[in-house]
């Protein structure tokens, strides 16, 4: 099966915010990019599918600025994806969601797809909007909060399960679609060191960028805070397991005001 | 962004959900003097949608179709904007569910709407909305702009208070199915297997959760933490760590990886702080630590902790709790 799967490159979580000087965007100038986690989740389940699926290619697309995004697309290429597209935006330019998966999505066309995968969210904004927004554009299904995923050959269907609020689904799918993965690997694979060393000179595709029409609507940020440092726990004393108990009680009802 | 706003519901167990409650909360403070119109659609629906009339909602619109049980987001976006253009407005919001946040995906680009999810605070100046959001996993909070003819706003769980009441008779405008590709109803939603009865509330939807970490010891200690929730009424979570392990499977896992939970409390049991840990949780209300290792990083973001053996304070937390909420 042909998959494409889109990345977002995010700093890493243990990067320490710093606001930006303008108030308005934050200080990542410096900090170490990643694969999103969830992104990350979703190129190894594509990985998965093309072991199971002999005869499967895997596409890593991404749209971001350089160097940050070529550094995903061939941390993608050393795990074991086969094709890459970048989509270059220029320095300055940051697409709210809706605006990326309109950058993509002509990249994506064009390559061929059975099932597109992504991540159910970026750890940066948040937002869970791009899968949606992408198969808006191709006129195809999606489904988020995506567990499970697998391809039955006999019926050419894929099956998957959904945590959604309701309870667990069970979903039964043709394709094309676009799964966002909200599946958490508890060991995913990471890249060899002939892998990463070749993957520094695999070809990856180049593709303008084109900004979004006029007519929609429009987001930007234009201020971002960093919490009040918290000042760390109020320790409650206590001399016996009980008397803790007490204690902690009386103030969750008395001072949080949480106590059901 | 002009004309009523539109409060897209959804039903749980038959009655509008906390979630479409709390979007009708923001939109009556949005709306201002003007009109809040309400939304739904499903197999059933024009009867429940006479529960908006509760809010003070004249009117409601909506489809009533069987085929919308497990249909795609696409459908729903479809519906809802054409109610959107039937009664000329340019705001749609939602609750921050699975659903909720897929919707307004589409809307950004079926009705070309100005959008945001997991919005906490909100603002309409003319026709601009402020929202304000929690982001890097609530380590910051971002101010986005909304500008545009039409926007659409999810938001996030549990950051807004139930919508006042004020009791009146609702129509409802049924929206004709028409105009979905066949392709968007091949896929089939095969089986729904709801959460027991009793077995207390998901963790993304939980006001209260309770979570586990290495601290336990092993699934067979499990338990404990277990209790403790349920003497709250709260959802259990776990950290990587724990579901890493096999002690509960990675649904449990709250986290980076993990569900991101928003809870009005949230008790870490035996949970030392991995960062990974705290980007899905400290965005929580009031956070309690119990821990044995009082330089924990868990104790650098709790509001409250008890430093001391988890083996010895949680049975007692429990039996406290139980005692003084009557539960035998």
């Amino acid at each position: 099966m042909e998959i494409v799967v889109c990345v977002k490159p995010v700093p890493d979580a243990e990067t320490r915010l710093r606001i930006g000087a303008d108030g308005s965007t934050m200080d990542i100038e410096a900090v170490k990019f990643v694969l999103a986690g969830y992104d990350e989740s979703a190129v190894e389940q594509a990985l998965l599918l093309k072991e199971a699926n002999p005869g499967s290619k895997v596409h890593v697309i991404s749209a971001g600025p350089a160097p940050r995004t070529e550094e995903v697309l061939r941390a993608s290429l050393a795990l074991g994806c086969d094709l890459a597209t970048w989509v270059e935006l220029p320095a300055g330019v940051s697409p709210d969601p809706i605006a990326t998966a309109r950058a993509v999505v002509r990249a994506v066309s064009a390559a061929p797809h059975d099932l597109v995968l992504c991540g159910k969210q970026a750890g940066d904004d948040e937002a869970g909007l791009f899968a949606g927004a992408l198969a808006e554009l191709l006129s195809i299904p999606d489904f988020s909060a995506v567990l499970d995923l697998r391809w039955d050959p006999g019926t050419s269907r894929l099956r998957f399960q959904r945590s959604v609020e309701g309870g667990l689904e069970k979903w039964e799918a043709p394709t094309p679609c676009v799964v966002a993965l909200q599946q958490a690997w508890n060991d995913p694979r990471t890249a060899k060191l002939p892998a990463i060393l070749k993957s520094r000179k695999l070809p990856i595709t180049k593709v303008a960028f084109e900004a979004p029409p006029a007519s929609s609507g429009t987001t930007r940020s234009t201020k971002f805070e960093l919490p009040p440092p918290r000042t760390g726990a109020k320790l409650i004393e206590f001399k016996t397991p009980e008397e803790a108990a007490q204690k902690l009680v009386k103030i969750l009802k008395e001072e949080a005001k949480v106590f059901p | 962004m002009t004309g009523p706003a539109l409060v897209v519901g959804e039903l749980h167990d038959g009655a509008l959900s906390d979630a479409t409650k709390e979007a009708l909360g923001v939109a009556q403070s949005v709306a201002g003097a003007g009109e809040v119109v309400g939304f739904l659609s499903g197999a059933s629906a024009r009867g429940p949608a006479a529960e908006f009339g509760r809010y003070g909602l004249a009117r409601v619109l909506g489809t009533e179709d069987p085929r919308l049980e497990g249909s795609v987001a696409a459908v729903l976006a479809h519906l809802v904007s054409v109610a959107a253009e039937l009664v000329g407005s340019g705001l749609v919001i939602v609750g921050g569910t699975t659903l909720g946040r897929d919707l307004v995906a589409h809307l950004g680009v079926r009705w070309n709407a100005a959008v945001a999810t997991g919005v906490t605070s909100l603002t309409r100046t003319g026709e601009t909305l402020e929202v304000r959001r929690p982001v890097f996993g609530g380590r910051a909070t971002e101010t986005r702009r909304l500008e545009g003819a039409h926007v659409a706003v999810a938001t996030r769980p549990h950051a807004f208070a139930p919508p006042k009441e004020s009791p009146q008779a609702v129509s409802f405008t049924e929206i004709p199915m028409d105009g979905i590709p066949p392709s968007f109803w091949t896929p089939k939603r095969l089986s729904v297997e709801v959460a027991q009865r009793g077995a207390g509330p998901t963790l993304t939807d939980a006001s209260i959760v309770v979570s586990g970490g290495r601290g336990v010891r092993g699934a067979e200690n499990f338990h404990l933490v277990e209790e403790l929730a349920a003497s709250l009424g709260a959802a259990v979570g776990a950290s990587r760590a724990v579901t890493d392990a096999g002690w509960r499977p990675p649904g449990y896992q709250v986290g980076q990886t993990g569900k991101a939970v928003s809870p009005q409390l949230y008790v870490a049991v035996g949970i030392s702080g991995a960062i990974q840990h705290l980007v899905g949780m400290v965005s929580s209300r009031v956070i309690v630590a119990i821990n044995s290792d009082a330089s924990a990083p868990i104790f650098k973001v709790a509001d409250y902790g008890l430093v001391g053996d988890l083996f010895q304070i949680v049975p007692a937390l429990t039996s406290e709790i139980r005692r003084v909420r009557g539960i035998a």
